[in-house]
């Protein structure tokens, strides 16, 4: 029988010659269908209930907010004159990037061959997802005119006579959100195909089993399927890995084309990248942690997994602490006296407190994780990854407001203040996010039972390679 | 096994336990030379495929094709777009701007590739497909969760029920069954019709009264969800407003407000009347010229003062055509200081506004008139010169000469909305000016300048 029986093993250790577990405790292929599907399938627990009433509630805020807005216009937000793009672009960059990180971990880590983010994946391209759904929210409304969004599609239009304008970096980054979030989408779709089907033949009840006979389009795991599906995989996530890539280096060029001091910098595009896979791992494990151990996951999120997605983190905050500095020293060797005031602003200005609390969120706190001791207890690692959550909002805001407030023309300066607007739509798009990902809990398959069963056969014939050497 | 019964089945199915036993199975039934075969098991199987003989797919054309078609949709949408339907100048890129086409390529092979792979899976699996007869056995619910299974397809030219069943049950299969046709009705059930269908209706209205308000008219005013630009909110100058305490549209000017005109406020200086002794004559008249004039600040002042022109007009048409009847007590003099900057100031405002018409010597030669000339305007009359003896300033006084620059008169239009009150007195010096200067005598020359003259001529 297959039983992974590694109870009580620390796969954090790394052992010469040896693979890691990444699959614990007794584990065989039918264990792991039952504590997937066991959550889906028992009804929900009281702490699942209240956190949803939670985020319901302020997603239900958000949208009546969006109506407040289309009906008032976009006055009732903080943006005047000179911060036209203030909280809600803020916010769309803020969630995009977070949206790095689930086709990151599928798709980039998938081709290198990282086994261990089997069990992490699936949620992490479900928050992808959900990340994508509130970034484009913040786009759509900050047009004002929001019921007219559409003239943002290259369609024959009657009215307007003419095209959308192609060689700006704002329209790019209409086709790289809306491709971003399709792929995403079928990628996070195709890897549930085979697992919605193990929940259509667990289902007891006649509705449920259409339901979910539906979403699994009618899959049986013949090995002719499995062979083209796995290519499909494959090939999705090269076409994945470049996507992710250029989505946030086409946000970047929302700024970097303009020529606003401080934005007008050709290093934009790495350290945004960067930036959203630093922000994107640390919402994942902000996720993962209270998820795994509410829904008794860690033998299949271990603490192996946790402390892989801490060294990512840690690598791309120092990445992004760099680009900070060489922002720095560019405008001091650039010699350009609009560039380099504009960096003394950000430092030293009126918006000093949000640059350094950026600072100490995004360059200082990831770097705990040079300690083993950080990067294993997952209590220490989800404050961190909130500071981390909390740095990269900054990050945004610093970039946004601080240029915006402080144009070339000394007489246009202003300081932006957010309105309650504002306030109510941050923490409603949370609320947004929080309410889609608590939903897919409950309905959906949150781990890749099929691949983690691959896992386990793989690390079962490993184990028996041992045995047989010995 | 009788014909019979080989009709009904589809194949035969054997459950398997473990990875190791469905391959070892799978390579024995291939050995025994059967081609038809296929496992189903709840994960990608390791070395499945060569143990069936499974051929590669072609799924990466596909996606390759879906690629390609991507990016040169993309091309061709955006240079007809942007280059040739509706041709865009941006930043002086030339109108194919291939670099800043990049990104939406970019995007939209990826898009399609990704297409390509999806749909490309799903049609070669030939799924979607909801009936199928594998599903008929229940055990089979476990082919997706621990269970491994191998299935022999009835259609494999060695087929032959019981024979397959002995080798799977000899190849270590947990248990093996016959896979039967799928009984359960395949139609979909009723209650689905029935809901599209009321769906379907529902989902018509909305463009069966947009059709309706297509064709037919109706005097109600348009129906607006949302008002865009449709309705200026700005008020007209009489109407009422809550914006202001007093209701009041007009706001009166705010206390201690400056005229913005150098000129000062007065009467007589804007109006070019005398205004006490036109008081005197007719009390009336000039009530209504001060009321008229006061209410505009200085600049504005011409359109209120056209009563003034008015009644010069009216008077000299009232005349008949040899003695106009003008009796307005006209300011006889400039009122202002006449020295050379005043002279120039006159000069330019003349060659910019008069000259057209009147010609820069006055003589009614502009070019206005040699194009009216030109193209034989039939309405046209021609400018007056302005070196007439009913003109000049011992006949023509120089406050009427301010009052046909301000109001016009009879063809010629009104210039007060135009030129300041100043630049208008300015006019009239310069005017003067020019009336001596075209019959003037050598011995109207200050001495001094007597040879600079001669010089120029
Ligand atoms: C658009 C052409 C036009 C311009 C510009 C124009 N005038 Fe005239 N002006 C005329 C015409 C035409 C008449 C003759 C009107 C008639 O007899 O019906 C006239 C007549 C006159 C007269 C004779 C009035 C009278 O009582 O017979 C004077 C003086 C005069 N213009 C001065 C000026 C001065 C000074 C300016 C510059 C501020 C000026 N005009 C600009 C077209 C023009």
């Amino acid at each position: 029988m297959a039983i992974a029986a590694t109870t009580g093993l620390d796969n954090t250790v790394e052992r010469p010659g040896e693979r890691a577990p990444l699959v614990l405790g007794n584990t065989t292929y039918h264990t792991i269908t039952e504590s997937v599907s066991s959550i889906a399938e028992q009804p929900p627990s009281k702490l699942w209930v209240l956190g949803f009433l939670v985020s319901a509630s302020l997603a239900s805020m958000f949208g009546l907010l969006i109506a407040y807005l289309i009906y008032n216009g976009v006055g009732v937000w903080g943006n005047r004159d000179p911060v036209f793009w203030g909280w809600p672009i803020v916010n769309f960059v803020f969630w995009v990037g977070i949206g790095h990180a689930g086709t990151l971990i599928s798709a980039i880590l998938f081709l290198f061959r990282q086994e261990w983010r089997t069990s992490i994946n699936r949620a992490a391209e479900a928050m992808t997802i959900f990340a994508v759904v509130c970034a484009g929210t913040f786009p759509g409304i900050h047009v004002g005119r929001a019921w007219l969004a559409y003239w943002l599609a290259p369609y024959p239009s009657l009215n307007l006579w003419m095209w959308p304008q192609f060689r700006s970096p704002l329209l790019w980054d209409v086709f790289a959100v809306s491709t971003y979030g399709t792929v995403s989408l079928l990628f996070w779709y195709m890897g549930m195909v085979p697992d919605l089907a193990t929940f259509r033949d667990r289902s007891k009840n006649k509705w449920r089993r259409m339901a979910y006979g539906i979403l699994a389009l009618g899959w049986c795991g013949s090995s002719r399927h499995w062979m083209r599906y796995e290519k499909a995989y494959a090939l999705l996530a090269a076409l994945a890995a470049p996507l992710v890539l250029s989505v946030h280096t086409i946000v970047s060029f929302d700024f970097a084309v303009s020529q606003v001091p401080g934005w007008h910098t050709t290093i934009f595009p790495p350290y945004f990248v960067a930036g959203a896979i630093f922000s994107g791992f640390a919402m994942v494990l902000t996720l993962m942690i209270p998820s795994r151990s509410i829904f008794k996951l860690e033998h299949l999120i271990t603490v192996r997994h946790l402390e892989n997605m801490c060294k990512i983190i840690l690598a791309t905050g120092s990445i992004v602490g760099l680009a900070y500095g060489t922002e720095f020293f560019i405008a001091w060797y650039g010699q350009v006296p609009a560039e380099q005031f504009a960096f003394i602003n950000r430092a030293f200005g009126p918006y000093w407190w949000a640059y350094w609390t950026m600072i100490t969120c995004n360059v200082i706190s990831p770097q705990l994780f040079w300690f083993k001791r950080m990067r294993t207890d997952p209590v220490l690692i989800f404050i961190v990854t909130i500071f981390v959550n909390i740095g990269m909002w900054f990050e945004r805001f610093v970039i946004v407001i601080t240029s915006l407030s402080r144009d070339y023309l000394p007489s246009a300066w202003g300081y932006f203040s957010p309105t309650w607007v504002d306030w109510g739509m941050l923490i409603g798009s949370f609320g947004l996010f929080f309410t889609l990902f608590m939903l897919f809990c409950r309905f959906m398959p949150i781990i890749n039972m099929a691949e983690t069963k691959a896992t386990l056969a793989h690390q079962l014939r490993h184990a028996s390679h041992h045995v047989t050497e010995h | 096994m009788s014909d019979s019964n080989n009709q009904s089945t589809h194949g035969m199915m054997a459950e398997f336990d473990s990875v190791d036993s469905l391959l070892a199975a799978a390579r024995r039934i291939r050995d025994a030379g059967y081609t038809k075969i296929d496992a189903y098991t709840p994960f990608a199987v390791h070395g499945i495929d060569d143990a069936l003989g499974i051929k590669p797919t072609k799924l990466p054309w596909i996606t390759l094709t879906g690629g390609v078609i991507g990016a040169l949709t993309a091309l061709a949408m955006q240079i007809w777009m942007n280059s040739i339907n509706y041709p865009y100048i941006i930043s002086g890129k030339p109108y194919i701007s291939l670099p800043a086409f990049i990104p939406v390529a970019f995007e939209l092979t990826i898009l399609f590739a990704s297409f390509g792979s999806f749909f490309g899976m799903l049609a070669l699996n030939r799924l979607p497909r909801f009936s199928n007869p594998v599903f008929t056995n229940p055990r089979f619910d476990l082919a997706t969760d621990d269970k491994f299974f191998l299935y022999v397809d009835a259609k494999d030219a060695r087929y032959d029920g019981e024979g397959v069943a002995r080798l799977l049950g000899d190849s270590g299969a947990a248990s093996v069954d016959p896979v039967v046709e799928d009984e359960t009705p395949t139609e979909v059930p009723k209650i689905f019709f029935t809901l599209a269908g009321v769906l379907a209706m529902v989902a018509i209205i909305p463009v069966l009264v947009v059709a309706m308000m297509r064709v037919t008219t109706s005097s109600q005013p348009r129906f607006h969800v949302f008002y865009d630009m449709d309705f200026s909110p700005a008020k007209d100058a009489q109407q009422v407003t809550t914006l202001f305490a007093d209701g009041r549209v007009m706001r009166p000017d705010v206390p201690g407000t400056v005229i913005r005109s150098e000129d000062g406020f007065d009467i007589d200086f804007q109006t070019g009347v005398d205004m006490e002794a036109l008081a005197a004559m007719d009390p009336a008249r000039a009530e209504h010229l001060v009321r008229l004039v006061a209410q505009a600040p200085a600049d504005e002042a011409a359109p209120a003062d056209e009563a003034a022109g008015d009644q010069v007009a009216d008077a000299q048409a009232a005349g008949g055509a040899s003695e106009p009847v003008d009796n307005t007590p006209w300011l006889q003099d400039n009122p202002l200081e006449v020295d050379a900057e005043l002279l120039a100031t006159g000069q330019e405002k003349f060659n910019i506004y008069c000259a057209v018409c009147h010609g820069v010597s006055g003589r009614g030669t502009g070019l206005v008139h040699l194009r009216a000339q030109r193209i034989q305007s039939p309405t046209w009359v021609q400018p007056s010169s302005l070196h007439q003896d009913i003109l000049y300033a011992n006949n023509y006084a120089d406050g009427k000469l301010f009052s046909v620059i301000t109001n016009g008169i009879r063809k010629m239009p009104g210039y007060g909305a135009q030129i300041s009150a100043s630049d208008r007195w300015a006019i009239v010096a310069y005017v003067r000016a020019l009336q001596l200067s075209q019959n003037a005598e050598e011995s109207d020359v200050p001495a001094g300048q007597r040879a600079a003259v001669a010089q120029a001529e």
